[in-house]
Parts: structure tokens; sequence; C-alpha cells
């Protein structure tokens, strides 16, 4: 026996990239088969289909495009889902999810699933010329929504299925109009309140210094008019919902930083025009509407990056699919597509190789593979046959089967998981921000102090002026809005920046949570794995063999067949440049392996390895090989005294193998869990950080202190965690861990600088040595000393987002 | 010193105009959304760049 010989490893083509997706090619497929010279690579049918389609329609500008981008490359092959969206046009389905124009158009939103970047837009707004009775079609990017407008006679499923060829599996969204016009309203309202502020700021602004450097009598008046005449709409409209948010703060007897703001914009709003009605120049609109637009642009921010951009009721159809292949008559040989939700108990479904299955119930007829990975955590595919139990969310991986549904919708083991998410992100208390603490206590100490500082000038030396004067000078020269401003600022540069990297971050209390983690539990399949299987342990029986003819054949057999250990076979044998030859009688048993005939020997692939004539030839062994940087990154984070431990639903010999490879020891490993196990063991601990992939971890995701989704996994994942990674492997752990400690420095560094502005301010402002002048001076120049300090960051950050 | 009497109204108006005029394009919907426009903007050089117009469906 011996390994495999050192130069066939050693032989490895240079890496081709599919022209379309830019994935790697495994097996190339040329466009021009005959022609190799001036072909191009594809690594799917799917990506050909599409670049097919693109020539065709003389829309190859695409690619101009596309290789423009750069960083933004698709890189995952397309899939084309073989269903023809038949159910869009049921008159009863439209009803729900479409609406006419004002043109009589009939209009429907999409969710496209796989639009990445500029070209993607540049395609979908190209859509009327190539479909017919398309008038319009428009793309949100940041929605990934697109409204396409038809005419009368056209129909929604032919858009879809064209979505579909090219790539973008479709979505039908429901019409929301009412509660979508509402929101628009609101966006632009927003807008609007921020846009006066600014403009009313800047032009206040300007008189103001006229009024500084020294104007005087009739101009010093023309001047007051004109800030007056600014300062109204920024301090009336733009400023609505501080007040708003302060009487609400107040009607349910909390404090909220909106009261003091209000109190100090109310107040100077008012001293303000007594001293213009008085004749007097100094006013502080200058400050108080820079003030308003400032805390209204930091918190439009803040607002876009929370947004998600679907809401949670989409949920089940986006996991399940939309569209079920239901038997019309008894003897199953009839088949209609409808649309999952009108699924009901006792209905006969086929499932075809490929899809997954929308509902829990019994096979009737065929035998197959199911990926359970979404539900159990297990990576090898289970054979199924007549009469075993399939549950809704598990993949038909090899052959075609029919099956009747016993639970639907809600009812599913699914469905039950997709619910407690939900429950699991309610019931998360939200956490009590320390800063919240802090400003409440300072709020109450400066409104006592003001209270103080009116009585004590009011009321025992009769100066009511003066006692107005002072107490506002305190409230505005301690308003606490560069702690204010900068805390969520800090938190939106770092969402920000971290975004920018593929790290997609909740909010900013997710980024303080990170912080307070103890604990790590990382799922191994996918996340410390590569989540896909790979040969090992290759070992050539017979010496003699041909090792080139050896791969031939491999690659030969394997082609067709859909089993996950085919593909990495298939990968296999590729690393070592192999073409295929012509093999006869081709046959591939489930569960058996594939064989077929060449040169008049009969060949065969299974289980223990490669035979020729029944001789063993060759035996390999499958894994999920381990990412090259876990290990390290595993370390270091032991190094910072996390307790890392390892959660899966495989079987423990397997965990343990992999553990060994990071270098866990034994005690940090826990095999062969169920997703309510895992969800246990978290809610067990606290201060916890899940790192997982798939649908088997949404439980435990939601319920960590922190939930982190790994690249690859469902759209279910991401609505159940916190933190979201586009980018593989677990470098971004180790960033986001980062990211959040240094963050929360800078926080703090901005809170003490805060702090003590206000503690020197209050001290100058009660022994009365701030003019209001001097007050609206000052203030202004603390926000800026923190805003810049949370612009420069730290060393580590700015290394970070090198 | 005069000459603000000039100045000062023109300034005014010229400021209430620009505020008019974001008012308007808010509610046209120019900003409902701020993403995908910066990049349908480079589309266009493209399209200048082909020479065809034919792909602008007008």
């Amino acid at each position: 026996m011996e390994t495999m010989p050192a130069q066939i490893a050693l032989n490895l083509p240079a890496q081709l990239a599919c022209v379309h997706c830019d994935g790697p090619v495994l097996i190339a497929i040329y466009d021009h088969k005959n022609d190799l010279e001036h072909s191009k690579p594809f690594c799917c049918h799917g990506c050909l289909t599409v670049y097919q389609i693109l020539q065709l329609q003389g829309l190859d500008q695409y690619y101009d495009i596309k290789n423009q981008m750069g960083a933004f490359r698709r890189r995952t092959p397309v899939e084309v889902e073989e269903t023809k969206y038949l159910y869009i046009d049921d008159e009863e389905f439209l009803k729900e999810y479409s609406y006419q124009n004002s043109h009589d158009d009939q209009v429907m939103e999409f969710y496209l699933e796989g639009i990445h970047c500029l070209a993607c837009l540049w395609l979908i707004e190209k859509l009327p010329l190539f479909v017919s009775h398309v008038n319009s079609s428009r793309l949100d990017l940041s929605k990934s929504v697109a409204v396409v407008t038809l005419d009368k006679s056209g129909k929604f499923s032919s858009v879809a299925q064209q979505f579909n060829q090219l790539g973008y599996r479709p979505h039908p969204l429901k019409k929301n109009q009412e509660s979508n016009q509402l929101k628009m309203k609101e966006e632009r309202q927003n807008l609007l309140r921020i846009g006066i502020a600014a403009a009313g700021a800047n032009n206040v602004m300007l008189y103001a210094i006229s009024i500084y450097v020294g104007a005087t009598d009739v101009y010093a008046r023309a001047f007051s008019i004109l800030s007056v005449l600014f300062a109204l709409p920024v301090l009336t409209y733009s400023a609505f919902p501080f007040y708003k948010n302060a009487w609400q703060s107040l009607k349910n007897k909390t404090f909220s930083i909106d009261l003091p703001i209000s109190v100090s914009l109310l107040l100077g709003f008012g001293m303000g025009l007594f001293h213009f009605f008085q004749g007097m120049e100094d006013n502080y609109f200058d400050s108080l509407t820079a003030l308003v637009f400032l805390l209204l642009l930091s918190r439009y921010f803040l607002k876009k990056i929370q947004e998600n951009a679907l809401s949670t009721q989409d949920l089940h159809y986006f996991y399940l699919g939309e569209s079920v292949l239901r038997a019309k008559n008894e003897t199953l040989t009839d088949f209609e597509e409808i649309h999952s939700k009108y699924l009901s108990v006792g209905d006969r479904l086929k499932i075809p190789a490929g899809h997954f299955i929308s509902a829990d119930g019994k096979i009737i007829r065929g035998d197959s593979y199911l990926n359970t990975s979404l539900l159990t955590g297990e990576s090898a595919p289970v054979k199924v046959g007549p009469g075993d139990l399939v549950l809704a969310g598990t993949q038909n991986v090899s052959s075609e089967i029919i099956m009747e549904a016993s639970k639907v919708k809600n009812e599913t083991r699914l469905g039950g998981i997709l619910k407690n998410v939900e429950n699991g992100r309610n019931l998360r208390a939200p956490i009590v921000e320390w800063t919240d603490i802090v400003s409440k206590y300072f709020i109450i100490v400066v409104f006592a102090l003001s209270a103080g500082l009116f009585a004590y000038h009011g009321f025992f030396h009769g100066n009511f002026k003066l006692a107005v004067e002072q107490s506002l000078v305190l409230l505005i020269v301690t308003c606490p809005c560069a702690l204010a401003l900068s805390v969520p600022l800090t938190f939106t540069r770092s969402l920000g920046k971290a975004a920018a990297q593929g790290i997609m971050i909740k909010n900013d209390a997710t980024l303080q949570k990170v912080s307070e983690v103890k604990s790590i539990f990382l799922d191994k399949t996918g996340t410390i794995t590569h989540g896909k299987m790979e040969v090992v342990n290759f070992k050539l029986v017979d010496e003699n063999f041909n090792t080139k003819k050896l791969f031939q054949l491999i690659l030969t057999l394997e082609q067709n067949s859909k089993h996950p250990a085919a593909y990495a076979l298939l990968n296999f044998a590729h690393k070592h440049g192999t073409t295929s030859v012509d093999l006869t009688d081709y046959r591939e048993t489930p569960g058996v392996g594939v064989e077929g005939n060449f040169d008049g020997k009969h060949y065969q692939i299974n289980r223990e390895g490669f035979f020729e004539d029944g001789k063993l030839i060759a035996e390999f062994s499958f894994t999920d090989t381990v990412r090259s940087d876990s290990k390290s990154i595993i370390q270091n984070l032991l190094n910072r005294n996390f307790n890392v431990q390892l959660l899966s639903g495989d079987k423990f010999s397997v965990v343990k193998e992999v553990a060994k490879v990071v270098g866990l020891n034994e005690s940090r490993i826990r095999a062969m869990l169920s997703p309510e196990e895992k969800n246990r063991i978290i809610l067990e601990t606290p201060r916890s950080m899940m790192v997982g992939d798939g649908a088997n971890d949404a439980i435990a995701l939601a319920n960590a202190h922190v939930g982190v989704a790994m690249h690859g996994s469902m759209d279910i994942s991401l609505r159940a965690a916190d933190i979201y990674l586009s980018t593989p492997g677990l470098k971004s752990v180790e960033k986001i861990i980062i990211l959040s400690q240094e963050t929360m420095k800078v926080i703090k560094r901005n809170l003490i600088l805060s702090l003590a502005y206000n503690s020197v301010s209050i001290f100058l402002a009660m022994s009365g040595k701030i003019s209001p002048l001097a007050a609206a001076l000052i203030m202004p120049m603390s926000s800026l000393t923190v805003l810049l300090s949370a612009f420069i960051g730290t060393k580590k950050l700015r290394a970070l987002w090198k | 010193m005069e000459v603000i009497v000039i100045l000062l109204p023109l300034a005014v108006i010229l400021g209430l105009l620009f505020i008019g005029g974001f008012i308007w394009m808010t509610y046209q919907g120019q900003y409902d959304d701020l993403k995908s426009p910066k990049y349908k903007m480079l589309l266009d050089d493209y399209k200048k760049k082909d020479g065809g117009d034919e792909l602008n469906g007008h």
C-alpha cells in the first residue's frame, strides 16, 4: 500500500474562474464546445444559461460593468429552480400580492435573492427590453426589492421565470401599500426636518457671527430679525420629535435625554425671543439650531443602520420555498404548482431532487437521500424510503419522492423553531446602557441645580432676570449633547466600518454586549470547518494501476451524480487535471454508488472505494476539512481567557477529530446535540456568544447573549442572530471582539471627556462666571472635542479598519 | 457697509429658494431611495461610452 504519488499532487492546474459568477470552476463547461480557444469557462449550466441569455439579448455589457466592480463579485453559481411560478397568476394570489398604479398597470414587488452589485441593478432595470408586457422595472439595491409594472395582458409568472433564469430567485412581496406609504411619508418628513435644520442653522450662524464680530445699530437689528426668522422653523418643525419624546417621557415618568434637550431648546427659544423683543442682540439661536441639526443627523444615521430590509412575516415562505407540487388525482400522475401557504394536511406532494420539503409528513413513494443538516446538524445525508417520516426544512438530495403532508405551516417542527426564534427576539430584555443611567442621573442633578440657582437668584435676591439667565446658562452649558452625540456616533462609526468589511452588526447594543462575552460557543460544521465534504486518506491499493486513468474514470463516473460525496470526488479528481472518457452502461444506485463500463472492463465507485471488475484499486474516505485559520484564532481566543467550546449535532468521534486539529481538549467539546439541547447550554451559560451556521442553531443564536451567524447560513439565522458574517472563517469573530472592546474604550474616553467638561462648566456656571454668549460658544466646542475623539478612535481600531 | 442693503435680501432669497427646492424635491420622491441612484449615475457614463442610447428604452 502506498499513499498518493507526490508528483500528481503537485500537478495542480491554475484555478479557473467562472465568467458569469467568478466562482471557482471545478468541471469547466464551455460555451463553444468545439472551439475551446475562443471559449469561455463556466462553473455550471445555470451560469452558462444566463450568459447565453445576455448575449442573445445584446446585454453583454453586464460583464463590462461587473468586471469594474472588483470587490462586489458574486462568487456563487447561479441556481435555477425548476419551477414555472404559475401560482403567481392565481387570481386569489394576485389579489393579495399585486396592485394597480395610476396608469392602470399591474404592479408587483419582488424580493430578489442574489442581488449583489451594480451590474445586477443594470440588468434588472433592462427587463422591459426582453420581457414582453413589462412597462418598467425598478430595483432598490439597499432592499433587493424590484418593483415591476406590467400592462393589462402581462403575466407575472413570466417575469418571475425570467428573474429565476437570470439567477435571481424571486419572492413576491405582499402588497402593503398603506404601511409602506406611511413609512415613506415618515422618511420624507425626517429628511425635511434635517434639511430645514441644516439650512436654518447655517443661516443663523452667518448672522450670529456678524453680530459677534461687532455689527451694530441697524445692522445688528437686521441680523437679529433674520436669525429669528431662520431659527423659527428649526426650533418648531425640526425640533418637534424632541418635544414629542420629552412629553412622552414625562407622561411615563421616565427620564430621557430628550427632556433636558427640550427644556434647553424651549428655555433658550423663549429667552432668545425675550431678548429679541427687548431689543438686545445676543440670542442663543446659533447654538440651538446647530444642536438640533447635529442631533437629528446622528439619529437619522443610527436609524438607517438599524433598519432591517425585510419584515419577519415573510420568513416562513423564504425558508420553505414558495411553490409546491401538489397531486391533482389519486393516481399521483398529475401535479399542479401551488403556493406553500395554501398547503393543507393530507396533500400529496412531489419533491424533485434538490428541492426543500415544505411540510412534515410520510413518504409514499420513492427512495432518496435527505440533507437534514438544517434541523439536526448532521452533515451526512440520511437515507429515506416509503413510510419514513420527513420534516419540513430538509432538502431532498438525490431523487424524486412523493410524500403525504401530516403537518403544515406553523405546525411543523420547523414552524415551531421559527416561532421560538421570533419569541426569542421579543423576549430579549433590552440592556440598560450605562450611558443612559449616567445621563439620567446627570439630568436630575442639572435640573436640581438649575432650580436651586433660579431660587437663589430669584427668591433670595429678587432678581428674576438674572435668575432666568443663570439657570439657562447652566442648562445650555451642561446640556449633555456631547454625551448624547458621541456615544451613538462612535457606535455608528464602528458599525459602519464593520459593515464595510462584511460584518453586519444589528445594533449598537449588540456591539456593547460583545464586550461582555465570557464564553464562546462554536458550531462545528461550516464554522470551524468549510462545511463541505472533501476526500481524505486517498490510498492506491493496486500500485500498478495508471493514476491518470484512475482520475479520468472517477471524474467520468461521478460527474452526473448529485450525492455530496460525488462532488468531493469530482473536486479531488479535477485537482489532478483530468478529462473525461466515454463510459457505457452508466448507472447510479442510490445508497450504493455509481458504476459503468469502459474499455471492456466494469468499474464501480462505492463507500469502500474504487473497483475494477470487483477488485479494489483505491480506497478513500470523506471528511469536512478544518479551515486553515481556525486553529490560530481559537488559540488566540483561549489566550484572551475566553471559555471556548465546541457544540455539534455530529457524532462524538467526528467532533473529537476536529477538536484535536484546532487544539481544543475533550472537556471543551459537546457532541450529538439537538437544537434544543444547544439552546439549553446557551441559556445555562451567562454572557455567551454563539457562533453558528444554519437553522439548527437558530434558537441558540437568538437566545445567546450574542448570536453570530456565519457565511452561507440561511436567512433565518441572519434574522435570529445579532451579527452576520459574510466572509467565512473565524477571523471575523476575532475582529468583532477587538472592535467591540476598542469601541467601548473610545466611548468611555468620550464619556470621561464630556463628564469632565460638564463638571467644570457646572462649577463655572454656578458661580456666575459664564455669560450666555460664552455658554453658546463653549457648548459646541465640547461637542467638537468629543466628535474628534470618536473619529480618531484608537490605534487598534485604526489598524482594524485598514 | 451700504451694500449689505442689497446683499442681505439677496442672501435670504437665495437661502429660501434652496429650502423651497429641497422641500419640493423631497415631495417629488428624489430622496426615497438613497442607495441605487449613485450607481445609476455611473451607468449613464457607460451608455455614453458605448455611443448608443438604444438600451435606455426611450
